[in-house]
């Protein structure tokens, strides 16, 4: 793993030298905020607040205002990942350094991973401020933030896989937005196919009831199988399309 | 600390290196020649693992690059063609960021990168942000780079390139300099520049080998000697007599100053003197002075225009029967 963390430093440095990141990390808070204003500006006349919906469980769950940022920031993030070096060149230094191509990928991949919790740390500030003045379950909330990050995890393998399929960081965003857009829309043919085999796998895939069920502190293993399958994949396609380059 | 053996690289249909072996010897500083399109990037890129072979193997120190990759390369310092850096790095981060990766331990890491930066003379400008920088600085950056660790073989892909005739004289006097403690292989389509820098060199066309040795033994490659003639008479009598022998006189220049011209005869050795001998009696009969005779040196861009010619010529064949020679 020579040569992993030199490379993931400096991914995360570069991330934030850029002034895309600032402005979708700053339109990903507002966005965010303002979500969870309404929510809780919904909430504030019920005296009532149950397990099964507070506004914590609207906030992970039962919303779709918690997918198209998912939707826009991680193809945003995910975008300069191989498509930018390849571009300018500088995959040529890199790859020429003695380090391996599983360093390579796992330390552009952790990277972006770890700018997506830097982008939603600051929302833990929302339940602070929801656990002052009321019953807060952190198990919930716990179990809430395990699947913002188990979805997007996958989210962000899909886009550093686009990401290394092409040298424009635009068409890894669109190619990476559309196959997140595309793993959504099956998820919601639970609610479109009759009884059946089809109904099951979607349901099964499905990121909607993930973070509803989630989102009540319903933690299923088999959704996190499913999740972690979504990192795995990608993530092999992209060390072998590294290592295909060399052969191209 | 080089060996080549039938290397060969197609992209797709198109075959950019054919066939090529060569090796380098340690301690040599090898200039790696050819024109453009020749496919000396591509064989550099397969020397630093960045390319794979479509066929033939590479050994860099002894280790195969195909199968012993990471020892091959932290054997070698390379530096890409047009040097490609991250703009929003500082010099002195990059440089940090490239020692980390190559395995220089913590510890020894910020001596190194100083004497790197001392080395390729960018030590005042650790601190800039490298997109400022301008294209001679970018590429000492790239020389810094390669030069991290000390490694024993050093791979430059054109280091002069789009460089001002100042910087190219630093950098070359640079490149010079790393001879005695690094085996440096480093390619150019300027043939001066290998004059200059190097004590070898391997010249490629077309994705073949054209000739590999010393300077010396590049020069003789063409195969054709060279007798230089100074002949006192007006330009156009002298162009008269030269023309209808174009085959064998390749330069004639009238010196205004002196009334004389300067003639070039080259031709292969053993037919050199009896076409020398006909030049100066065709010029004594035109009443024309022949005042000095000597052998002359072929420089390289003659041996190298003469070594790629007949790959030229074979190519041009179906346009133009017969190359004009200048
Ligand atoms: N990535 C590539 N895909 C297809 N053809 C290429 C590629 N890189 C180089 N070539 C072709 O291979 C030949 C050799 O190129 P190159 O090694 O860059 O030559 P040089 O460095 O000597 O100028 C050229 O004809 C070039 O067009
Ligand atoms: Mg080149």
């Amino acid at each position: 793993m020579t040569g992993f963390f030199a490379i993931w430093k400096r991914e995360v440095f570069s991330y934030f030298v850029t002034p895309l990141a600032w402005v979708t990390t700053t339109a990903f808070l507002v966005l965010q905020g303002l979500h969870f204003y309404l929510i809780v500006a919904s909430f504030a006349g019920q005296l009532d607040l149950s397990a099964d919906a507070g506004p914590v469980q609207t906030f992970f769950g039962q919303t779709v205002m918690l997918y198209l940022p998912l939707l826009f920031v991680c193809p945003v993030l995910t975008m300069r990942s191989f498509a930018e070096e390849r571009r300018s060149g500088t995959i040529e230094p890199l790859l020429t350094a003695p380090v391996g191509t599983v360093s390579v990928v796992l330390a552009k991949y952790l990277a972006v991973l770890a700018t997506y919790v830097a982008m939603w740390a600051p929302t833990v500030g929302y339940m602070l401020v929801l656990g002052r003045y009321g019953e807060l379950d952190w198990n919930v909330v716990a179990a809430g933030y395990a699947a913002v990050l188990a979805v997007g995890a996958g989210y962000l393998a899909i886009g550093t896989m686009t990401s290394a399929m092409t040298k424009s960081q635009l068409a890894a965003a669109i190619a990476s937005a559309m196959a997140i857009m595309g793993l959504f829309m099956l998820g919601l043919g639970e609610f479109i196919f009759a009884e059946g085999p089809l109904r099951d796998v979607a349901s099964h895939v499905s990121v909607w009831t993930q973070m509803n069920d989630f989102a009540r502190g319903i933690v299923d293993s088999r959704r996190l199988v499913f999740d972690a399958s979504v990192v795995v994949l990608p993530l092999f396609i992209t060390v072998r399309a590294v290592e295909s380059w060399r052969l191209e | 600390m080089i060996e080549v053996t039938h290397l060969s690289k197609s992209y797709g249909s198109i075959a950019a290196v054919r066939d090529l072996s060569f090796t380098v010897e340690r301690g040599d500083v090898v200039g790696f020649l050819g024109p453009n399109g020749a496919g000396k990037s591509t064989t550099l890129r397969i020397l630093a693992g960045f390319l794979g072979m479509t066929s033939g193997t590479v050994c860099i120190a002894g280790h195969d690059v195909a199968l012993e990759r990471k020892q091959a390369l932290s054997r070698l310092g390379y530096m890409p063609e047009a040097c490609p850096l991250y703009p929003e790095l500082k010099v002195g981060e990059y440089l940090r960021f490239r020692a980390e990766l190559k395995g220089v331990p913590r510890r020894a890491r910020q001596a190194e990168v100083g004497r790197v930066l001392e080395l390729a003379r960018v030590d005042d400008y650790a601190e800039v942000v490298i997109g400022h920088l301008s294209k001679g600085y970018r590429q000492r950056v790239g020389i810094a780079d390669a030069l991290l660790g000390s490694p024993p073989l050093l791979i430059l892909d054109e280091p002069t390139a789009g460089l001002d005739p100042n910087q190219i004289r630093e950098v070359r006097a640079l490149v010079r300099s790393l001879g005695g403690k690094h085996t440096v292989l480093v390619s150019t389509h300027i043939l001066t520049e290998v004059e200059l820098a190097c004590t070898r060199a391997i010249v490629i066309d077309r994705g073949r080998l054209v000739a590999e040795g010393s300077i010396d033994e590049i020069r003789r490659a063409g195969g054709r000697g060279r007798v230089a003639l100074t002949v006192r008479g007006s330009e156009s009598e002298v162009r008269r007599v030269c023309e209808a022998r174009s085959e064998h006189v390749v330069e004639c220049e009238a010196i205004a100053a002196s009334g004389t011209a300067r003639l070039v005869v080259a031709a292969p050795e053993e037919e050199l003197a009896e076409h020398t001998e006909e030049l100066v009696r065709a010029l004594t009969v035109a009443g024309l002075g022949v005042r000095e005779v000597v052998p002359a040196m072929a420089t390289l861009e003659q041996v190298f225009a003469e070594l790629t010619r007949d790959a030229a010529v074979a190519r041009e064949a179906p346009k133009r029967a017969e190359p004009e020679r200048p």
